[in-house]
């Protein structure tokens, strides 16, 4: 029986304990702009992709040639592996997705832990002039690597989301897993958050070699270019329960 | 009768277009500026996003039942590599008018730029009674 949906790799590819980036688009976009920057200028190439009639019928044409909404990166050497999208996962694809791609994460033997990049929303971002990042982790590990590398732990709260479930389907496969919150707008693209998350990212990954400078003098650019993206993800955000992150749990100790 | 058959025919016309062509550009170099509308009790909150703008170059108008926001970029921006008709046009300018839930008091709104960011405070009508309680 087919998959709902499809991890398609490349030919030939070659994985080497690869550390999983994943930044699908979520509030801020913080994952999404954090993945696409890194992707860019470390000149990751195009490995793979992610198929589903779950997903709309939309391809993307980039420098003429035809591509998929959803794709997987690896640098060079195969060290490193980037998920991201540039079109919105739409609700009823979460499951699907995040199983398929915990599968996937198991399959090409992930170094630990997988790394979703996402955003905290806040309503007074507009007061905030260097975000910070907060994190989950989804086991005893991936919390006790947190706190060796002093990441502010989000300790009582609702987390919705597809970063949600993925933590809960690598904890299923015995994979570690944490999500990178960094404080963004809630409906705004965020380059700022963005450049928080990589910061942080850069205590798990040290050849991520970037310039966050250039993140932030091109942020004006890049929040022009993804107010459209933006919009469709606020706009699924609701059907994902975006709104229960501002609740309180009832069970909270 | 006659009239109302076909303004409903002309009406569903539309409405058809506009989930085919919903853009958020217009070919007079107008972008739709991201924005949100928060209804906060005693006022109304309204925020947009306008990258590549300086507090000089908004002009915000309101009246007792919508807000306008024009502001121009402080860089116009061409996409020469976009789609067919967008690569010809240079963007230069943030647009939106908003209608507004409930009646606001121009007079008493105000606004602030920050961080790329305009927030406009607007006040809503209100006369407030306070009742006692027995």
């Amino acid at each position: 029986m087919e998959e709902v949906v499809r991890i398609v790799e490349e030919e030939g590819v070659e994985y080497n304990n690869p550390i999983v980036i994943e930044g699908l688009p979520d509030v801020g976009l913080v994952g999404t702009i954090a993945a696409s920057f890194i992707v860019e200028k470390l000149n990751y190439k195009e490995i793979g992709h992610i198929e589903s009639d779950l997903f709309p019928p939309v391809m993307v044409i980039h420098d003429g040639k035809l591509k998929n909404s959803f794709r997987i990166y690896s640098a060079e050497d195969g060290s490193v592996v980037v998920v991201l999208s540039e079109v919105a996962v739409p609700p009823k694809a979460v499951y699907p997705i995040t199983t398929a791609l915990a599968d996937w994460f198991h399959k090409i033997d992930t170094k630990q832990p997988v790394i979703s990049v996402k955003g905290l929303p806040m309503k007074n971002r507009m007061d905030i002039e260097k975000p910070e990042v907060f994190a989950v982790g989804n086991n005893g590990d991936a919390v006790a690597e947190l706190k060796a590398k002093q990441i502010d732990l989000l300790e009582e709260g609702f987390i919705a989301g597809t970063y949600a479930i993925m933590l809960r389907e690598c904890s299923k496969r015995k994979i570690s897993a944490i999500s990178l919150l960094a404080q963004c707008y809630p409906v705004y693209p965020d380059p700022g958050a963005a450049v928080s998350a990589i910061e942080t990212l850069k205590k798990f990954i040290t050849s991520l070699t970037v310039d966050v400078g250039e993140l932030l003098e091109n942020a004006e650019e890049i929040k022009l270019k993804a107010r459209d993206l933006m919009q469709q993800t606020a706009l699924s955000a609701s059907e994902m329960q975006k709104g229960m992150e501002q609740d309180m749990p009832i069970m909270y100790r | 009768m006659m009239n109302r058959q076909v303004g409903g025919e002309k009406g569903r016309g539309m409405e058809i277009e506009r989930r085919i062509i919903k853009a958020t550009w217009a070919h007079n170099g107008n972008l739709e500026p991201l924005y949100e509308v928060e209804d906060k009790e005693d006022e109304i909150l309204v925020t947009f996003d306008l990258p590549r703008v300086s507090k000089e170059n908004v002009a915000i108008n309101t009246t007792a039942d919508m807000v306008e926001v024009i502001a121009k970029m402080s860089n116009a921006v061409c996409w020469e590599r976009w789609g067919v008709v967008q690569k010809e046009i240079t963007f230069q300018a943030f647009r939106k008018q908003i209608r507004l839930p409930e009646p606001i008091e121009p007079e008493k709104a105000h606004a602030l730029l920050k961080n790329g960011i305009l927030r406009i405070t607007l006040p809503k009508i209100r006369r407030k009674v306070l009742i006692n309680i027995e």
